[in-house]
């Protein structure tokens, strides 16, 4: 399902950062996930304040030369399935 | 060298206020004197951090038996773990529950045997239904991961679904649902409590309907029962390769139920600290890998994803911990397992189903 520009994603209760500043690892009951560079990007950005689309405009600034609707594509793809797993909250 | 472990699973304590004919605890309960003191666990919570492990399960028994589990908990938190509270919610009450998630809870999973009360009380041997509901819903005020977890069997299975909206009220992020694995006592009331097929074929049939309904909402896992599956599961993803289980008293095991196979020597962290018993203790070498593996897994296509299925199993069933898991329908002795769930369609699910036996409170002391 496409992510609403005006839905402020944040970690869901009980998800939190561990792991390393080399390899930051995001814990959750059950279960832990490596998240790579620009997955770390995009879930930096998820404070529950910002909207979708700020999220979206703030990656494309730092990714100047991503296209911003491959960047809304693929940043909506990564929380939908984080959301599908409730690791992120819509 | 394996890779390090990722979970501890924390037997804290076997005393509990619950006597679930199902428990997965071993026969031989350990007494309330043999239990780690405080300071022997902060030890293995730290260790356990240093080791790369990230998870923590502190379960029982009844954790909460324990009255130094806020400690507890501070100290795994202190170690970097993240930790989750597996408990009935007696012993709970609001300045504790407090103190454990300012303490750094992170997870609390709470058990419950089914949505109607005097059911529930029967699995439980006790009368605890009601009021584990009312603890459970002082959860939701605070900001942490809340599991409602049900064990299915034949006596709940067939109203799965009314089970299941009773758990979705108390709002949980997850609802587990978990069939019955038979080792402990829920091997020694496997008769009472096997399901049938089609039990088993509508309660799928729930569980993906309500998993469509509750999506983004209520996530739902499962433990599908291995005596019907056509491969065994991959039990503790593979023997010493991930979890790392340390009993009341200490001694270290890589699995729940390691201590039914003769001839294994536990460690205990007593003496050892948790990265030498990982590493070099032989109950965790044992059947690490595949070198033990006999046939028909040793050849077998599906030997790196379920890794022979459970030793516990195999040994309980044909005597053989290195045989074999015989719920695999490829295992030369599959037809002990048939057995069991043969014949079962036309059994009615009595409720009141007397010839089980209820799992005792651990003696106060070591005779």
């Amino acid at each position: 399902m496409p992510i609403a520009d005006t839905a402020k994603p944040a970690l869901a209760t009980g998800c939190r950062w561990g792991g390393s500043q080399e390899q930051p690892v995001l814990l959750f009951p059950e279960g832990a996930i490596k998240v790579q560079a620009t997955g770390l990007a995009i879930l930096r950005l998820c404070d529950g304040q910002r909207t979708f689309s700020e999220i979206v405009d703030e990656l494309h600034r730092t990714y100047p030369d991503a296209l911003a609707e491959r960047i809304r594509q693929e940043a909506g793809d990564f929380l939908d399935q984080l959301n599908a797993k409730r690791i992120v909250n819509l | 060298m394996p890779s390090n472990p990722l979970a501890l699973i924390a037997e804290i304590t076997h005393r509990c206020p619950l006597h679930c004919v199902y428990c997965s605890n071993p026969l031989q309960l350990a007494a309330a004197n043999s239990e780690l003191p405080t300071a022997e666990w902060r030890r293995v919570f730290a260790e356990a951090g240093a080791l790369g492990v990230l998870h923590l399960h502190l379960t029982g028994g009844e954790p909460l038996a324990r009255t130094d589990l806020e400690e507890l908990v501070c100290a795994a938190r202190e170690a970097g773990l993240y930790t989750n509270l597996i408990t009935s919610a007696l012993g709970l009450n609001r300045d504790r529950l407090a103190r454990l998630v300012s303490g750094g809870l992170d997870h609390i999973q709470i058990s419950f045997q089914d949505s109607q009360p005097d059911r529930a009380d029967h699995i439980a041997g006790t009368e605890s239904h009601l009021h584990k509901v009312e603890l459970a819903r002082w959860v939701r005020e605070h900001k942490i991961a809340f599991t409602a977890n049900l064990v299915v069997h034949r006596r709940n299975l067939n109203h799965l679904e009314e089970m299941l909206l009773f758990l979705e009220e108390l709002r949980p992020d997850r609802i587990e649902v978990a069939n019955t694995q038979y080792y402990g006592w829920a091997l020694k009331n496997r008769h009472a409590l096997m399901p049938t097929a089609s039990q088993l074929e509508n309660a799928l049939r729930t569980l993906e309907a309500t998993k469509i309904r509750l999506q983004g909402r209520i996530r739902i896992d499962s433990v599908l029962p291995d005596y019907y599956a056509q491969f065994p599961k991959a039990c503790m993803g593979g023997w010493a390769q991930r979890m790392i289980l340390i009993t009341p008293s200490g001694q270290a095991w890589p699995c729940h139920a390691a201590g039914v196979i003769p001839g294994l020597a536990f460690a205990n962290v007593r003496d050892n600290s948790l990265s030498a018993i990982w590493n070099d203790s032989p109950a965790f070498q044992k059947f690490r890998g595949e070198s033990w593996m006999q046939e028909p897994c040793r050849t077998c296509e599906h030997r790196h994803e379920d890794f022979g299925g459970c030793r516990c199993q195999a040994l309980l069933l044909i005597g053989d911990a290195a045989a074999t898991d015989p719920v695999c329908s490829l295992s030369p002795r599959h037809e002990v397992v048939l057995q069991e769930i043969q014949g079962l369609e036309g059994q009615a699910p009595s409720p009141q189903l007397q010839n089980w036996t209820y799992r005792p409170n651990p003696s106060r002391t070591t005779l």
